[in-house]
């Protein structure tokens, strides 16, 4: 069944006739997780890098990169997925032609990513990001693999 | 003739908006015009009256206690609010098509419209300044260009976005250079036949590209960086995608910090659903 994830929303999976698919990344960050030993996946599609102040917005969490990752992680570990067989890859975080840095929010949000992932001490293992292209992203849960679209093309991340 | 003489040529036969919004266009249009008499033009059609209700109660328009009658709605929504109702009823069924050469799916292009349009209205609370009157309807207006293209014209964008992406312009500018128009001045030209009012035409034709208007606009900046932020969040995104640059300038005009920004996506995102409800289930 295919799942969709709307903008600020996660989904997690363990059937593995599952696709979890998002469509629209603009800036937007979409980060797939894929355990294959405990066959759980999970794919979030996040609006902006950091909640103000730090705190976990009680409205939507998965609005925001530093607050809807980690916590689309522990609900995967909830689900039996273990940091060691975890695979990230991303999508996403596009900008308009020639936008100043300071309102790039797509590349604040890949930014954003990649600072939680180091400080977790976790890695990325593919990404498709930044250019002008809009994005759908689409995560198989039977094998993990990932399906980018755009434009009437499609590729694997 | 040149392929931009036979997109206009195309275009401007398309149809006219309905006959009930043109009325009521018209008698708004009436410096004589008088809340009561056009209360009754806009009973006289169902869907118009739904719309009116629905927009005077809506979080986003009214709130507060409950109007059922078209004339309580008149009395809160004001001739203004009224005014751009109208319009967008009438403009919005248009909107709900697919636009396949566009890539777009049915109800897509109304849900962007609806976030620019929502978007330039947040984004002047934001930054405590009084967005003029036509704002909104403009911003909802933007994109009546490439539903032209798109679905009666039946032009392919891919090649544009092709040619967009090999010399790294703009989509607008690519479609400049096959078409020979772009959609934003194609849109302008459509609704100025259609006898939308001025000020709303020239924040369409100008919205890409502020500053080329021979006057600064307040509406326009306000569209322009709303349309930005929309494109930005990614809803009801064509191919064209963010294949687009924003205007320093604008953004310098409104002095627009990067949170206010932010703070406009997360707003449009809790109001557009509201909006594009009542626009898309009531059609005249």
């Amino acid at each position: 069944m295919e799942i969709v994830v709307n903008i600020s929303d996660m989904k997690v999976t363990n059937r593995a006739r599952d696709v979890l698919v998002t469509h629209a990344l603009g800036s937007c960050l979409g980060l797939a997780a894929y355990d294959p030993v405990a066959g759980v996946a999970g794919l979030i599609h996040c609006l902006l890098p950091l909640s103000r102040d730090g705190k976990v917005p009680a409205k939507n969490p998965f609005m925001y990169v530093n607050t809807g990752i980690p916590q689309m992680i522990r609900t995967m570990y909830g689900r039996g997925a273990t940091r060691e067989h975890l695979v990230l890859k991303a999508a996403g975080c596009g900008r308009m032609m020639h936008i100043s840095n300071q309102f790039d929010t797509g590349a604040s949000n890949i930014a954003a990513l990649k600072k939680l992932l180091q400080v977790n001490e976790m890695r990325l293992s593919a990404e498709d990001v930044g250019g002008t292209i809009p994005r759908t992203m689409r995560l198989f849960a039977d094998t993990g693999r990932i399906l980018i679209s755009s434009c009437g093309r499609s590729w694997e991340l | 003739m040149s392929r931009r003489e036979e997109i206009l040529q195309k275009a401007m036969a398309i149809p006219n908006m309905p006959m009930p919004v043109q009325k009521v266009l018209a008698y708004i249009g009436n410096a004589d015009a008088d809340l009561r008499q056009l209360a009754k033009i806009i009973e006289f059609d169902p869907g118009l009256t739904v719309n009116v209700l629905r927009m005077a109660n809506s979080a986003f328009f009214g709130g507060g206690t409950k109007v059922s009658t078209v004339k309580e709605a008149l009395m809160r929504l004001g001739l203004g609010r009224l005014y751009q109702l109208v319009i967008a009823s009438g403009v919005a069924p248009l909107a709900r098509f697919a636009i396949k050469g566009y890539g777009l799916r049915p109800g897509e292009l109304l849900e962007h419209s609806v976030a620019v349009a929502v978007a330039s209205e947040t984004l002047a609370r934001e930054l405590g300044v009084v967005a003029p009157p036509y704002t909104f309807t403009a911003g909802l207006l933007v994109n009546i260009g490439k539903t032209v293209m798109g679905s009666f014209l039946e032009v392919d964008a891919a090649p544009i976005l092709t040619l967009a992406h090999e010399r790294q312009i703009s989509f607008e500018q690519a479609e400049e250079l096959i078409l020979g128009i772009n959609h934003a001045e194609l849109g302008a030209l459509l609704l100025e036949k259609w006898g939308i009012p001025t000020p709303i035409v020239n924040v369409v034709r100008y919205r890409l590209r502020p500053d080329e208007s021979p006057e600064p606009d307040l509406a326009l900046d306000l569209v322009h960086v709303g349309d930005v932020i929309a494109k930005m969040t990614g809803i009801g995104m064509g191919i064209d995608g963010l294949q687009y640059a924003p205007s320093e300038a604008a953004f310098a005009r409104l002095d627009v910090s990067p949170q206010q920004m932010e703070n406009v996506m997360v707003a449009i995102l809790e109001q557009i659903a509201e909006v594009r409800d009542i626009l898309m289930e009531n059609t005249l």
